[in-house]
């Protein structure tokens, strides 16, 4: 009876698997693996990745950035900085349509920016970073001025991404923001069709595409936040793409080990410091804080414990960012020359520093370990402490409860390093609990009204030395973009700031 | 009868407000969600964060934000999720039947298995297949849940590929899910169904029933088995509690869309309205599960009724 019970049971797997190869896929479709749903498709509802990393297929805005990261034009054709930088000219591309049939035009430019300069962007996290725009001027229907009240240099670049997404005027005016929330309408090389909470998204191709139709025919996000299902799916041939933040250093053999499987990474906009409590403590002589960052040798803490996914920096940046300075180079390993300059400061062996760190953060708990494992072979005793990540970030750094050292990993989508500096380094700002240098608060804010674009470059890299100068973190890496594609996906291009685009994707 | 279910009831309200309570309170210790919200943000100042917390509504008294997110039971209105404003009763109603459904069909697993294992075990008392039956279960509850789903999807989904890894579609999707919470149930249930038969197989009534030269499959399952349902019944209902527990690390490994992840994703977002309305619906319905078994009882047991 067992036996035949065992049968049945084998018989009805088979017969229930055999549905399961065959539905996985259509012809012309990807699946894609995305570890977050953001919970809403409005542009200026979140500040989520995995928001972009989907809607950018959706939405577009005026100016464009793709994996190459240079702004090139996007639903405007061409533009001109005008007054000092006070007054933006926008020529809009003619002839796109959004989803639903509207017309794309100055209209709706105007539109979106005062929604989401308005009360419906007020509740969102997003209008904080276009408050330099006072005004959209409608010239004509396929001209704009942008008018602000103060130059912000780094704003052609945010018009590419997040809230500067063009939005549609009639739709959300009829359908009302809980509609456009589920079922979000734009411009762009792919439709939404259905969404599902927490489950995913389907999305098929867009025809009129002002760019040419898509290869792909259909598209579907699956949300799956275990990298280890996320990598089951993969394997078993239920997804295509698994796209970061989703596999950790530690799946990369695996990945590699599969013949099916493509490994594809990019450096990302993370770089990740330890930063130092410059007020107390042996950290608050500059000195003894290079002697900590030469002890430690970054360079095989990179290759061993993070399978070489990443790049050792200089300062708090990596090389894409714009201000990053190709002629500063990171302090080198020397244990001896540590050793030296810490027992000139005074420091005797056995002194002792603690190592905050994000606790489920499991690749930095090992890089944390080997740094403190370094930093005991020059004498210094580090203890590290975990933190739950949220405490970490909204109450032991912003209230100055951290030990010695303390993790902080950073970067923004716009990879222009006023945004890490700014919050890193001026006095008062809540990522910046111990310091006050005048000086340095000074070049932050001399940099930030140019428009001349090369000055401000030059300044940018002037802070990153002075702020490298005074050891003012140990500057440790730039991690990569993780990205795991199946062999049958082709075109592929990773995108460092994880903002996909899969318009010339297709899949064999 | 009545007195008691009235009592039973209000003990169930009480339990429901102080869980509900405790999360609520302990929620709102561990972070502020507007931080959440404007995470990577490049230039956000505190009046920012004032805004985006007006917004959700954290600037009214804690009773009032408690009371509202109790009032969601009758309601069946709990506000809407801090990520993206999603209305929670619209994940809660993907969520739910999601979770329901993979915690019976666990249950069902483990009664299917467990039952005429347990059986075997007693009437072969002893013997080979008793012991047998004893080290498996004893082996099966020495897994962890996490292993053994991880186990099943390197099996069944990366080397064999016959079912998939995750998600929620169709029956084949329940199999690995519903097996590895069903074989941890079955480890404790086997060895119940084992005990029991065994106490009731001594009784005098079932040597009536042989002696009256009734077949050994009628004495087994008509006598013997309905009065094992007893403390099975019990266990069941306790089970059901700790089955929606547990649930939590299975649906995370096979990413079922249901109340253990919701839950889960409300943790690290500091989705308060949803975190507390997960919580206040668990406890409920583990609340009412045991109540419902307290009413069983007295249905299959004529003496408890009369007591």
């Amino acid at each position: 009876m067992m036996k035949q019970t065992l049968t049945a049971m084998a018989v009805a797997l088979a017969a229930l698997t055999a549905g399961h190869a065959t539905t996985a896929h259509a012809d012309g479709k990807l699946i894609v693996s995305s570890p977050q749903d953001p919970g809403s498709w409005d542009p200026i509802d979140t500040f989520l990745v995995n928001w972009a990393s989907l809607a950018t297929n959706v939405f577009e805005g005026l100016t464009y950035r793709g994996p190459d990261m240079k702004l090139v034009p996007g639903l405007a054709t061409s533009w001109e900085v005008l007054d000092d930088g006070l007054r933006i000219r926008f020529a809009l591309r003619e002839g796109v349509t959004f989803h639903n049939g509207e017309d794309f035009n100055a209209e709706a430019v105007k539109f979106t920016f005062e929604r989401l300069l308005g009360d419906e962007g007020a509740k969102g996290p997003q209008q904080a970073n276009y408050t330099a725009i006072e005004y959209v001027e409608i010239i004509d229907d396929y001209t704009v001025d942008f008018h602000l009240s103060q130059p912000d240099a780094v704003l052609l670049t945010k018009l590419a991404g997040y809230g500067a997404m063009i939005v549609p005027p009639k739709y959300i005016t009829e359908m009302g923001d809980d509609v456009f929330n589920t079922k979000p309408v734009g411009t762009g090389p792919f439709k939404m069709v259905s969404y599902e909470p927490k489950i995913g998204v389907q999305l098929e191709a867009n025809a009129d595409y002002w760019d040419g139709a898509p290869q792909l025919a259909e598209l579907e996000y699956r949300f799956i936040t275990e990298p280890a299902t996320a990598l089951a799916e993969l394997q078993s041939g239920g997804v295509d793409l698994v796209i970061p933040p989703t596999i950790p250093v530690g799946m990369i053999p695996t990945i590699e080990a599969d013949d099916n499987l493509e490994l594809v990474t990019t450096a990302g906009p993370t770089v990740t410091a330890l930063r130092f409590d410059t007020s107390r403590g042996i950290t608050a002589d500059a000195d003894v804080r290079k002697a900590l960052i030469m002890a430690v040798d970054r360079e095989t803490i990179v290759n061993s414990v993070l399978g070489g996914q990443a790049s050792v920096i200089a300062s708090f940046q990596g090389e894409r960012s714009f201000g990053h300075d190709p002629a500063l180079k990171p302090l080198p390993f020397d244990p001896e020359g540590a050793k030296a300059l810490l027992e000139k400061a005074g420091v005797a062996p056995g002194a002792t520093v603690e190592i905050n760190t994000r606790g489920n953060d499991a690749t930095f708990n090992e890089v944390t370990q080997a740094v403190a494992a370094y930093l005991g072979m020059v004498g210094v005793t580090a203890t590290i402490k975990p933190y739950e990540t949220n405490v970490l970030l909204n109450d032991i750094i912003p209230q100055g409860k951290t030990g010695e050292m303390f993790q902080q990993s950073w970067g923004g989508w716009t990879f222009d390093f006023d945004n890490t500096a700014y919050a890193m380094y001026h006095t008062g700002q809540k990522w910046n609990p111990y310091d006050s240098d005048p000086q340095l608060d000074e070049m932050l804010e001399a940099q930030r009204p140019l428009t001349d674009q090369a000055e401000r470059e030059r300044l940018l890299q002037e802070i990153a030395t002075y702020a490298a100068d005074r050891a003012l973190e140990m500057p440790l890496y730039n991690l990569n973009a993780i990205y795991a594609t199946n062999k049958r996906v082709q075109n592929f291009e990773p995108a460092p700031d994880n903002r996909l685009k899969l318009n010339k994707v297709s899949v064999q | 009868m009545a007195g008691f279910l009235l009592k039973r009831l209000a003990q169930a309200v009480f339990v429901v407000m102080v869980v509900t309570l405790i999360v609520s309170v302990a929620v709102r210790m561990t972070g502020d969600p507007a931080m959440m919200i404007a995470q990577g943000a490049t230039d956000i100042t505190e009046a920012d964060l004032e805004r985006i917390r007006e917004g959700l509504g954290l600037n009214e008294p804690f009773l009032s934000q408690y009371l509202a997110t109790l009032s969601g039971l009758f309601t069946w209105d709990f506000g809407r999720s801090f990520l993206g404003g999603t209305p929670v009763s619209t994940l809660i109603g993907n969520a739910l039947p999601a979770t329901l459904l993979l915690a019976f069909t666990s249950l069902l697993v483990s009664i299917v298995i467990s039952i005429p294992l347990g059986i075997r075990a007693a009437i072969r008392r002893g013997k080979w297949e008793d012991q047998l039956i004893r080290i498996l279960s004893l082996v099966g509850l020495s897994f962890p849940n996490f292993w053994l789903a991880t186990m099943l999807v390197l099996l069944f989904s990366i080397t064999l590929q016959w079912l998939p890894p995750s998600g929620m579609n169709g029956i084949a999707s329940f199999i690995m899910p519903a097996v590895t919470m069903g074989i941890i149930l079955t480890a404790t249930n086997v060895r119940l169904v084992r005990t029991s038969m065994l106490e009731v197989m001594q009784s005098q009534y079932i040597m009536v029933a042989r002696a009256k030269g009734l077949s050994e499959r009628t004495v087994l399952y008509k006598h013997a088995l309905r009065n094992c349902a007893i403390p099975l019944i019990t266990f069941l209902g306790l089970q059901f509690g700790g089955l929606l527990g547990g649930i939590v690390v299975v649906e995370r490994v096979f990413n079922w869309p249901g109340m253990g992840s919701l839950a889960f994703d409300a943790v690290a977002g500091r989705d308060y309205p949803v975190l507390q309305s997960v919580i206040m619906i668990l406890s409920t319905l583990i609340v009412l599960v045991n109540l419902l078994v307290d009413i069983a009882y007295g249905l299959i047991d004529p003496r408890i009724r009369t007591e």
